[in-house]
């Protein structure tokens, strides 16, 4: 989100969903699309349906990859090699839209010395790619002027996640593909509600809609609101806070709808961190690995027991109903910290409806200006910045201007993972949603006796080749250890993965990945490297 | 109306250990004025609390009446469950259903029973059925063979009616895929103990067990002279309802519930069916 | 087929006579809700709430005589008793402007839920029920029905069938509960003149010509009764389906379910029935893991061969009523008309 913010000035996706169906040439990167976002796949795969091109950019041979007309299966983490190569063969081959780059962008020239000073040989080298695949994909998507990329966790959850971001946006820049109905940087958000989260200041560096913490005009307008100001230096990322040591300086914790226990990087240190505590309070719909260690449990209703808004991936901010009441004594989420703040002497914790809440929103947030209750009521929704109410909202951003003025190139260099395969931990290890059945840390998908039927347990994609080295069978148990821990999964030989790369997801309990994967986080956005770990693999022996 | 999915009570009145994975329970019927009856490859949708319910074939011959077996390998929730019971609890049975086998057509014949691991569950009821009908009618069956293979000497099952089938004048061979120190017997797959049969006109080929080894074993029989009349085996599938509805067991037009579990190679070959590859 | 009686309702007379149906049974409507989303939805007040005619309804009846999910039985263990009770007795019900498509789908289900045992549950509510269809005078984009026989417009199988003249309804009583109403309520309509019949004959030629979609489905079935289907046809199919369950949830006539015992607590729960779908790969697997389906291959296979080729053999007639629902609800656009299109543009071998 940082690097999408930097280089445009907003860190969300610029087109609608709807806008992928109509697009020419669909650049996937880093998304497993078809299993993670399927009604956004839905749309790529119509469009593919339709004649448009699709380019996968993803060391896996994911579903969408099979669609691709071209799949560029890089090595982990060399994703700003490519691009910065997909670059370098535009401008060589005369496809940059000179136009555009000169009227609505800046810091183009620098770029440009960057890029003839790259060693398009050796950048095939680093990524595993060959030249003339990364030249086909890069003329095939400069040559349509209605290209989308669309990017998830895959580009981001690298210790260059920010830069990596960025590299892609250069690239849409480069063509001028940002402004415009069907062409554009799409981010695809992980969680139902991630985007709304954000909006809403659930990050450590901003107010809500964004606003700078450190605008004085800003802090004063929350001042008068809150009659609390707001504290004046940015607080911390989730990953510095559940890692912040048993020692650390954080003593109590208040997590909600969170699991970090399993879903954090290298667990050992979450663990450590969460159970040395002085307090800690859990909220969640049930009782999750993290709820375990808590000294207070609230039970949250669910979807279906509450009212409030739900904000897309395509900024779309959605009323939800309330279908039933909540069950048992469990209470909404706005409930559940408005009593909290009564009790902690916070003024102001007092709304009486839902719509009370949205009514400050849009007071405050300039980009929710015009979302009222009213409007939202019986329709689709919103997509913002809907700035007041005869505002019809934003289909795709950046129209005529950037959100900050002109469109920034950031040079992005190639950056090593922080963890390299050696003779001791030979193999890279990809951790991601393993399935279309399971969802996070799966403490609601595994409730479902269905979806438990369908993908019932942890699995290790790897190739057949490494099996082979191995002696390992389909279904055989393996060791999985790097230099943070270990856990055992069943195998199941793939060609989804290329030899020397193995794939799980962090769904099941049992097999706790996360205890393996590296907390180096990305020095901007401070996203850990959940993509990238060394790890070694050891056939375990029948009892 | 009767209402469908709602089992008859039976209650475990003898558990018989064939082995760690196969458990034999013995169950009969808590209201005794209930009409019940079956055929052998008959099979009962059986329900233990909280589990649900799965399709188990009758190991036992009607003739056992009111005594009905079911052998049960530990595979999934149910099987499991079943395998912590002792006698004097309660299950749940529904049916019979399925098609059994053609014991009707067996008078005169020799038969060939070849069976793997759990396979030999069907097969039993046809046996005991059989040795039955020896001894009321002159025209009933004779010459019964079994072939039976076992993964290792201790998965062998049902040993106690092998011994018994022995003594009653059943030719009985046994192999094991892979024998201990104190096997005496056949070391290979079940496939190889057909080397020592002789097939005839006479001969009827009752086939059951894995997948893998119905193709094989078949491929085999036919090779030696068998009709696809004269093979018969017992297909194993998914099944929810035992009645012909939920789908789970279709088969390429045909349902295993109902117009199965028991099939000819004949029917067999008309469908695309696993078992043949 | 000779409807037992045939008769025209003027269009001020239905909700009257709506009404007065209502008071001995739950009335079921198509109801537009707040999202422009045409459901069939129980009526509370006739007064308050729109019947919505005009659009195709995203849901058929299946979720009322087949429920989503279903008690069939409690069942309690106490101490060693292990014992069951039925389910509650279902109250009379009127389904109103059903379509074509969807009645035919019902009497595809009664067939399918009593050969050869009766389904109870099943019957208990089809009893019950007296359903009322609307001809399409003007097919929805992805309607299909002509080619699969099932529409626009039924000559058997409903309790009254309405077509919509203009001012008035065309009403013919297919079935004995029908023609009761018709006796019951005989002062709301009048007779049939000679006009209305050229009227509803003229309506029979033109909503013919107003189909969009031109999906050969009598070619593909002579072509799956004739020759195996290539199985790159079933591979491409299948690499396109992402199992999620969504074309047997909206099929009308995709009846596959699961029974499965839910725990209340300790010594209670429920005997559960809920829908299923043959594309998912733990519907075929047995316990232990086998599988006699492999889903990378013939993740459809089933599901097509079952609806245009085994029930045509079984019951002389495809069980696909061209309703189109599949078509929309598909993220992979492999819905059965791609099928189609694919099995009729395959060259014979």
């Amino acid at each position: 989100m940082v690097g999408l913010a930097t280089s445009f000035g907003s860190g969300a996706m610029t087109n609608s969903i709807g806008e992928l169906e109509g697009a020419e040439v669909l650049l996937v990167t880093g998304s497993n699309t078809t299993e993670t976002h399927p009604q956004i796949a839905r749309n790529i795969l119509k469009g593919v349906d339709r004649g448009a091109k699709l380019i996968v950019i993803d060391p896996r041979k994911t579903d969408l990859a099979r669609e691709a007309h071209i799949h560029l299966a890089l090595r982990p983490g060399t994703d700003i090699a490519l691009i910065n190569a997909m670059m370098r063969i535009i401008l060589d081959e005369d496809l940059a839209d000179d136009l555009f780059i000169s009227m609505r962008t800046e810091n183009f020239t620098s770029m440009r010395d960057y890029l003839h000073r790259l060693d398009l040989d050796e950048i095939a080298a680093v990524t595993g790619i060959d030249l003339h695949t990364i030249r086909e994909a890069a003329c095939i998507y400069a040559r349509s002027c209605k290209s989308v990329i669309c990017y998830c966790l895959g580009v981001t959850q690298h210790t260059c996640g920010t830069n990596n971001v960025q590299a892609v946006a250069n690239l849409a820049m480069l063509t001028g593909n940002v402004e415009k109905e069907h062409g554009g940087v799409d981010p695809l958000r992980g969680q139902n509600n991630v985007q709304g989260a954000c909006d809403m200041a659930a990050l450590p560096a901003v107010l809500p809609g964004y606003q700078a913490l450190t605008s004085p005009e800003v802090r004063e307008r929350f001042r008068a609101a809150w009659s609390v100001a707001p504290p004046k230096t940015p607080g911390l990322s989730l990953t510095e806070m559940t890692h912040s040591g048993r020692d650390g300086a954080i003593r109590a914790m208040f997590i909600m709808g969170e699991n970090p226990v399993l879903s954090d990087p290298h667990l050992k240190r979450v663990q450590d961190t969460l159970q040395h505590l002085d307090f800690l309070a859990v909220s969640d719909i049930f009782l999750t690995e993290t709820a375990r260690l808590a000294h207070v449990v609230f039970p949250a209703a669910s979807f279906a027991e509450k009212g409030g808004t739900i904000t897309n991936s395509e900024r779309r901010v959605q009323l939800c109903h309330k279908a039933i009441a909540p069950i048992g004594n469990c209470r909404s989420d706005s409930r559940i910290i408005m009593e909290l703040g009564k009790r902690l002497g916070c003024p102001g914790m007092d709304f009486e409806s839902d719509a009370e809440i949205m009514e400050e929103i849009s007071l405050l947030t300039p980009i929710y200006g015009g979302m009222h209750y009213d409007r939202l009521e019986g329709s689709w929704g919103l997509q913002w910045p809907c700035w007041n109410r005869d505002h019809p909202g934003t289909t795709f951003l950046h129209k005529y201007y950037f959100a900050r003025g002109k469109g920034q190139f950031t040079i992005t260099e190639h950056q090593e993972p922080k963890e390299h395969v050696d003779k001791k931990y030979p193999f890279t290890l990809v951790t991601g949603r393993g399935s279309y059945h399971h969802y996070h840390t799966a403490t609601m998908t595994r409730q479902s006796r269905r979806l438990v039927r369908e993908y019932p347990e942890a699995l290790l994609e790897i190739n057949q080749a490494d099996c082979d080295k191995l002696g390992l069978r389909e279904g055989e148990l393996v060791e999985l250890s790097s230099r943070r821990g270990k856990v055992r999964v069943k195998a199941h030989i793939t060609d989804r993965v290329q030899p020397g790369t193995v794939f799980t997801s962090f769904h099941f309990w049992e097999v706790p990945i996360n205890r393996l994967t590296i907390d180096a986080l990305d020095p901007k956005s401070k996203c850990p490297e959940f993509k990238v770990c060394s790890v070694n693999l050891r056939k375990v022996k029948n009892d | 109306m009767k209402e469908n999915f709602i089992p008859e009570r039976a209650v475990i009145r003898e558990l018989i250990v064939e082995n760690e994975q196969i458990h034999t329970i013995r169950l009969e019927l808590l209201d005794k004025t209930r009409p019940f009856t079956f055929l052998p490859g008959q099979f009962l949708m059986l329900s233990a609390p909280h589990c649900g319910e799965a399709a188990i074939s009758i190991s036992s011959s009607p003739t056992a009446l009111p005594l009905i077996d079911l052998s049960i390998r530990k595979a999934g929730e149910l099987t499991t469950a079943i395998h912590k019971m002792q006698p004097g609890a309660q299950v749940g049975i529904r049916g019979p259903f399925g098609k059994a086998f053609p014991v009707e057509n067996f008078s005169g014949r020799s038969l060939l029973f070849v069976a793997g691991g759990i396979g030999l569950a069907p097969l039993k009821g046809v046996i005991d059925f059989c040795l039955f009908q020896q001894e009321l009618e002159e025209e009933a069956a004779q010459d019964m063979t079994l072939l039976y293979g076992s993964r290792t000497p201790s998965d062998i099952a049902f040993q106690e009616a092998i011994k018994k089938w022995q003594e009653q004048g059943i030719d009985c061979r046994l192999s094991v895929d892979i024998a201990d120190e104190k096997w005496q017997g056949t070391v290979g797959l079940v496939t190889d103990l057909l080397d020592g049969c002789t097939v005839t006109e006479q001969t009827t080929a009752l086939v059951c067990g894995p997948p893998i080894m119905i193709r094989f074993v078949i491929a085999r029989l036919s090779a030696m002279g068998c009709t696809d009349e004269a093979i018969i085996t017992t297909l194993e599938r998914h099944m929810k309802c035992g009645m012909g509805i939920c789908g789970h067991c279709h088969l390429d037009g045909k349902l295993v519930c109902i117009d199965g579990p028991v099939f000819s190679l004949a029917q067999l070959k008309t469908m695309d069916v696993m078992e043949l590859g | 087929m000779i409807d037992l009686k045939e008769l025209i309702l003027a269009k001020d007379n239905l909700i009257p006579l709506l009404r007065k149906l209502k008071k001995e049974a739950r009335l079921i409507a198509p109801v537009k809700n707040g999202y422009g989303d045409t459901f069939f939805t129980e009526i509370s007040d006739l007064d308050t709430t729109v019947i919505d005619l005009d659009s195709q309804p995203q849901s058929s009846l299946k979720p009322f005589l087949l429920p989503q999910q279903e008690t069939l039985a409690q069942y309690t263990i106490d101490k060693e008793e292990y014992t069951f009770t039925p389910p509650e007795k279902e109250q009379a019900t009127i389904y109103f402007g059903v379509r074509s498509c969807d009645l035919t789908a019902v009497l595809y289900t009664d067939l399918i839920f009593s050969k050869p045992t009766r389904d109870s549950s099943y019957y208990a509510r089809r009893n019950q029920s007296l359903i009322i269809t609307l001809g399409c005078n003007n097919p929805f984009p992805n309607c299909f029905c002509e080619a699969t026989e099932s529409g626009p417009y039924l000559e058997y199988g409903y309790d009254l069938q309405l077509i919509d003249l203009g001012d008035c309804y065309f009403v013919s009583a297919g079935r004995r509960k029908g023609a009761d109403i018709l006796e019951r309520w005989g002062y709301f309509f009048r007779e049939v003149g000679e006009k209305d019949r050229k009227i509803r004959y003229q309506l029979f030629l033109e909503s013919r010509g107003k189909f969009t979609r031109n999906v050969q489905v009598a070619h593909a079935c002579r072509r799956l009764q004739q020759h195996p289907v290539p199985e790159t046809i079933w591979e491409a199919l299948s690499r396109r389906c992402y199992d999620c369950g969504g074309c047997a949830y909206v099929c009308p006539t995709c009846t596959c379910f699961s029974v499965d015992d839910m725990p209340l607590n300790k010594t209670q729960g429920l005997r559960l029935r809920s829908w299923d779908a043959c594309t998912s790969s733990g519907f075929t697997r047995m316990a232990g893991g086998h599988n006699p389906v492999d889903r990378r291959q013939h993740a459809l296979k089933r599901r097509f061969l079952h609806k245009l080729k085994d029930d045509l053999t079984l019951h002389g007639k495809v069980s696909c009523t061209g309703c189109g629902r599949c078509v929309d609800i598909c993220f992979g656009g492999v819905d059965i008309t791609t099928f189609i299109h694919l099995i009729t543009a395959a060259e014979v071998p």
